[in-house]
């Protein structure tokens, strides 16, 4: 996926300031930044979801992850169904066979398919939007802040997951999150943004080893850190 | 969406309103099926007659004409002759429009001032569901008193109070008297109602974190009841009393009609009923442009008097 | 539903009504019918109890006849009113842009117009009558409907679910058969068996007008018509109709407020009513800690105990960590120290002392000045409509006797001692001039009005981002080391309380599993779950190469806790004697204790 000069714009107000970037094949590019930095934005915009100027090319099929696992998934269809969605040609036998094969990518039993969101947890709610987003054959992933609202000892699962779509999969994903801690640990590359601009952007060692914009190491400063002896 | 400023919003949605208003009341009398002047005066008036009382109203013109005329027209404050009497409607709506408004204003006023403390104490008492008894007493009382119609209330005081006891004038605007029972009849669902909302404002003001941390510097009830809660719920509050003054000026025709009560009300009911189309129409169209009016200057007023109003809306 | 008086009252009217609509022109039609002309115009008397009309017909026999075209008329103008409206709010999401705008604009401008005015004006132009009225109520119920079916549709087409469709490609109509109609369906039935009631009254108001139903037919409002004139001679021969209209309306309302509480409700859990005591056995107190807790249990009705039996001490100067997951307990251990466990909440304690005094014994004065809370949005945690300054001067003003001038100096004072730029000013200013982090300062300069012994800190930084959190963290810091209070720190997040504090608590489940310093948090901690949670948690220094541990499960909810360790079902280390009996919280080394059978 390519975007060149992408802007969003609200109003007088600019969300994202043309911005230009690159997510290669297999490779998990993380996108970082503040509250009103404009990375949700971005996120939209590459997934078609508001209007925007500029050039996207190579997401013609992105599909988004959202931020909270309560609100992704109607309260009224089944895990299966809504699995499904993303499979209107395939009917009966087949489509229950692809609902399984898709759930078992995201490391869930198939017995789920019959199940509603509300009996799930939040981890496994997440894992359940990202198997329907597969099921699309997405030429991009965009997963935007699917961490924010778990549990520290359920993230864990989450973000493995990620990890393993990129290695087995070869999926191309666009991994947005305030936590640094957490882009670090599952993006190959990390872009910075601050107030709609790009501030930074290069392999995950560099940014997080040897930062070139104030604002990154401001960032990686600010991030809270266990005591180790 | 655009970005404008919230006042320019809400002329530009009053004109928009103003004018669906103008047309839909020009529109009334082309909307009458078949010849409404001959719907006005009766089957058996000669066909000479309808065709000049047809011709003098211009309704034999083409219709943009028609519409370019009535817009003219009501800029210069004519709204059109009465079918009847003759009368300018506009000299019939300037004589009765007083009383109309006066009723209404005093009724949004006896129930705001009804309504806020009531509300506001129910909350109090009834807080995270303890006092099940009071809270249910509340919502059966109140659930009641709004489903009862005006007209009822209206019906049953002049029963009881000028009727029975003999204690009030039953009817007519003569003193301040004769405005106890039509204020009163008015007042009443409206209070409940407002009663209502003003409590659920005020539980949700309770269960707001900075009356947590109000609590947490164990302030005086006083204190965190008028000085924090109350101008928090006061914005909701006002702005339905607003719009229910709005409502009740268009909404006392029924306890116009019960006290003979000489307003818009009672007007608009005769016109309807004797097929006097100019003077409906005149009616019509004021009672909307006052409600329109009363909406904006509520609006206006929150936006002036509510330091965050325009953080809420965005 | 829920079985309030006022729903089975509610019910009951409804009931009778459609009974009273079912059998009664079959039982009274002929004796409503019947002219008498030797009884015109009576009062009331034994054979006709609510008199008789112009005609000598019987009133109460009329009056249990005319149910049924009254329920019948409001039934057709609720639904007239219902489908067009449901039909105007659902055209904006299927027409092209410029007509659903035209549309929307329609609808925004008639909601502006009391119902009775569009009723009016509809009664004009379709005459007077009873097609005329329902036709005219149906006018009025319309708007109302359709802005509340664009709500409702807008709010569910812009839930992340349909974006999510969007996405695959899911076609519009699909997309609104599939997700819109079904999730909105409920609430506009709810709506429109509400508007039942209000459809009857405008009903009974045009006929009382003489605008709705004309002779020979007759439904209550003509009845009422007719009986209004005669009120000052015989008042009875109103009293039908008009009882009969204001109980069918209060059964409407009533019904239809239990039902939209009984939906609002459906997700809400039971509860019985029973509260367990706990024994307290609080031991010794810690001498010189500013916060002592002894066997703190907070319980609601049912049996649900989402604090058990919490122990923990800060001393002065010390900040400590309590730290869990979501539904752990800890912002309500939080709340019960600072006592502000919202009803029906129970809190029980062997020992809550604050610098060695019983906190029950303390006045209100004495809480509110030597205890400071801080919460997590810092907006909410601001009065809206008061100044800054206002709200930092109150304390002063009601605990310490200050004077306006005094309260305000001292206020500004504090502001400026958080590191508030241009205090003065900010003083002067209302919450929303200010910045988050701004906000979160003020709030804690609000807790130094006094000299606080104890801050507590819930959540409070987790709703800000990194570089501002990291400032907040540095001022809590700062202001434990100036004025020697102790702070007790919530959160969930194990990295940030790393960061911070000096000693860590760990919840799980309502309980504390683990007490220990925080230096030892990373590599020397003991618990499972402790253990579990740290390798759980990505940080700077995390292998990137290997997969990151998680704990499988989830937390028992406060109802679920069983008799044995809470953790044992998601712990590797688990055995037998784990899920039959608890492990104490016992002492683990040096200022270092923990609860599981296989550490200690």
């Amino acid at each position: 996926m390519n975007i060149e000069e992408l802007s969003v714009r609200f109003g007088a107000f600019t969300a994202v300031d043309s911005v230009t970037l690159e997510v290669p094949p297999g490779r998990v590019v993380g996108l970082v930044g503040e509250s009103g930095s404009g990375k949700s934005s971005l996120a939209k915009a590459v997934c078609g979801l508001v209007p925007y100027a500029g050039r996207i090319t190579g997401a013609a099929r992105a599909q988004m992850v959202f931020q909270d696992p309560y609100a992704s998934l109607d309260p009224r269809m089944t895990v299966g169904a809504s699995v499904a969605e993303g499979l209107p040609r395939l009917r009966g036998q087949a489509r229950a066979a692809e609902v399984s094969r898709l759930l078992a990518l995201v490391s869930l039993p198939a017995e789920l398919a019959g199940r509603y969101p509300r009996e799930l947890s939040g981890g496994q709610r997440q894992r359940v939007a990202v198997a329907r987003a597969l099921g699309a054959g997405p030429d991009l992933l965009v997963a935007d802040e699917i961490t924010s609202a778990l549990d520290v000892s359920v993230q864990g699962a989450v973000l493995n997951l990620v990890r393993s779509l990129r290695d087995e999969l070869g999926l191309p994903i666009l991994f947005i999150s305030h936590n640094l801690a957490v882009v670090r640990y599952v993006c190959d590359e990390v872009a910075v943004l601050h107030r709609g601009r790009l501030v930074e952007h290069g392999p995950t060692e560099d940014v997080v080893g040897a930062p070139a914009h104030s604002y990154t190491r401001d960032l990686l400063n600010a991030v809270p850190r266990l005591p180790r002896p | 969406m655009r970005r404008h400023h919230p006042l320019l919003r809400r002329l530009v949605r009053f004109a928009v309103s103003l004018a669906v208003l103008v047309v839909a009341s020009f529109a009334m009398i082309h909307l009458i099926p078949g010849d409404p002047v001959r719907a006005s005066l009766g089957p058996a008036a000669p066909v000479e007659l309808v065709q000049a009382r047809t011709a003098a109203l211009g309704l034999d013109r083409p219709l943009p004409a028609q519409f370019s005329s009535y817009v003219t027209g009501l800029l210069s404050g004519d709204l059109g002759t009465s079918f009847l009497t003759g009368e300018p409607v506009a000299d019939v709506i300037g004589a009765r429009l007083p009383n109309t408004l006066g009723l209404a204003l005093l009724a949004t006023l006896v129930a705001l001032l009804a309504a806020v403390p009531l509300g506001m104490l129910a909350a109090v008492r009834t807080e995270n569901g303890r006092n099940r008894g009071t809270e249910a007493a509340f919502g059966t009382a109140t659930g009641a008193a709004v489903a009862v119609p005006e007209f009822l209330y209206a019906i049953a005081l002049v029963t009881v109070f000028a009727v029975g006891l003999n204690l009030l004038p039953p009817a007519g605007k003569a003193g301040p008297a004769s405005y106890v029972l039509p204020v009163l009849a008015l007042a009443i669902g409206p209070t409940a109602m407002l009663a209502r909302i003003s409590r659920a404002e005020t539980l949700r003001e309770l269960g707001a974190d900075y009356v947590r941390l109000a609590r947490a510097k164990r302030l005086p009830p006083v204190s965190l009841y008028l000085r924090h809660v109350l101008p928090n719920t006061l914005t909701a509050t006002l702005t339905l009393g607003g719009l229910l003054l709005g409502a009740l000026i268009a909404g006392s025709v029924l306890v116009e009609y019960v006290f003979a009560w000489p307003g818009l009300g009672l007007k608009i009911v005769e016109s309807i009923t004797q097929k006097d189309y100019p003077v409906a129409q005149g009616v019509i169209l004021v009672y909307g442009t006052i409600v329109l009016l009363v909406n904006l200057l509520v609006d206006v007023a929150l936006g002036v008097l509510d330091p965050t109003s325009a953080i809420r809306e965005s | 539903m829920p079985r309030t008086p006022s729903a089975v009252v509610g019910a009951v009217l409804v009931t009778l009504l459609v009974v009273l609509a079912v059998i009664g022109p079959p039982l009274w039609g002929e004796e409503a019918a019947r002219i008498d002309a030797g009884a015109i115009l009576q009062g009331g008397s034994v054979a006709h109890p609510l008199g008789t009309d112009n005609l000598g017909r019987d009133l109460l026999a009329r009056v249990l006849v005319a149910g049924r075209y009254s329920l019948l008329l409001a039934l057709a103008a609720a639904l007239v009113g219902g489908v067009a409206g449901i039909v105007l709010g659902g055209l904006p999401s299927v027409l092209p842009r410029r007509a659903a705008r035209f549309v929307t604009g329609t609808v925004n401008a008639l909601v502006a117009f009391p119902g009775l005015l569009l009723a009016m004006f509809t009664a004009v132009v379709t005459g007077l009558g009873a097609r005329g009225a329902v036709l005219g109520i149906g006018a009025a119920i319309a708007p109302g409907f359709a802005r509340l079916t664009q709500t409702l549709a807008a709010s569910v087409a812009g839930a992340d679910y349909v974006s999510a469709a969007r996405m695959l490609g899911v076609p519009r109509h699909r997309v609104l058969a599939r997700h819109v109609l079904p999730n909105i369906a409920e609430p506009l039935i709810l709506n429109l068996a509400q508007s039942l009631g209000g459809a009857l009254l405008g009903l009974a108001g045009m006929s009382f007008l003489g605008l709705g139903v004309q002779p020979p037919s007759f439904d209550w409002g003509r009845l009422l018509f007719d009986g209004f004139g005669r009120i000052y001679v015989t008042p009875e021969v109103a009293l039908g109709p008009a009882a009969a209209v204001a109980l069918a309306g209060i059964g409407f309302n009533l019904l239809g407020d239990a039902l939209a509480k009984g939906a609002a409700r459906r997700t809400a859990p039971g509860r019985a009513a029973s509260v367990p005591q706990p024994q307290p056995h609080p031991g010794e107190p810690e001498p010189g800690a500013a916060l002592d807790v002894r066997e703190l249990t907070v319980t609601f009705p049912g049996g649900v105990t989402p604090v058990r039996g919490v122990s923990l001490s800060v001393r002065p100067g010390e900040i400590v960590g309590l730290v869990g997951e979501s539904g752990s307990g800890k912002s309500l251990t939080a709340a019960a120290v600072g006592g502000l466990v919202p009803y029906p909440g129970a809190v029980t304690y062997g020992r809550l002392l604050l610098s060695g005094r019983d906190a029950g014994a303390l006045t209100q004065k004495e809480l509110g000045t030597s205890l400071a809370m801080v919460f997590q949005d810092p907006m909410a945690s601001l009065n809206p409509v008061l100044r800054v300054g206002g709200q930092l001067a109150e304390v002063a003003r009601v605990h310490q006797g200050a004077t306006r001038a005094q309260a305000r100096r001292r206020a500004v004072d504090r502001l400026g001692h958080v590191r508030l730029p241009e205090p003065e000013k900010r003083a002067r200013q209302h919450p929303h001039e200010l910045s988050g982090g701004m906000r979160q300062r003020a709030v804690i300069a609000m807790g130094l009005m006094a000299t606080p012994k104890l801050i507590i800190a819930d959540e409070s930084t987790t709703a800000l981002d990194v570089t501002v959190q990291r400032q907040i963290l540095r001022l809590l810091r700062e202001v434990t080391e100036e004025t020697g209070s102790a702070v007790l720190f919530i959160s969930h997040d194990i990295a940030v309380v790393g960061e911070l504090c000096d000693r860590v608590v760990v919840m799980y489940a309502g309980r504390v599993v683990e007490e220990l310093p925080v230096d030892r948090l990373a590599g020397g901690a003991a618990h499972p779950y402790t253990r579990a949670l740290v390798a759980s948690l990505p940080d700077m220094d995390t292998d990137r190469s290997r997969p990151l541990a998680s704990i499988p499960g989830r937390q028992p909810a406060p109802s679920e806790v069983g008799p044995g360790c809470a953790f044992a079902p998601r712990c590797p280390a688990a055995t037998e004697r784990c899920s039959a009996s608890r492990p104490p919280l016992v002492a683990h080394g040096d200022a270092h204790r923990v609860a599981c059978w296989e550490v200690s």
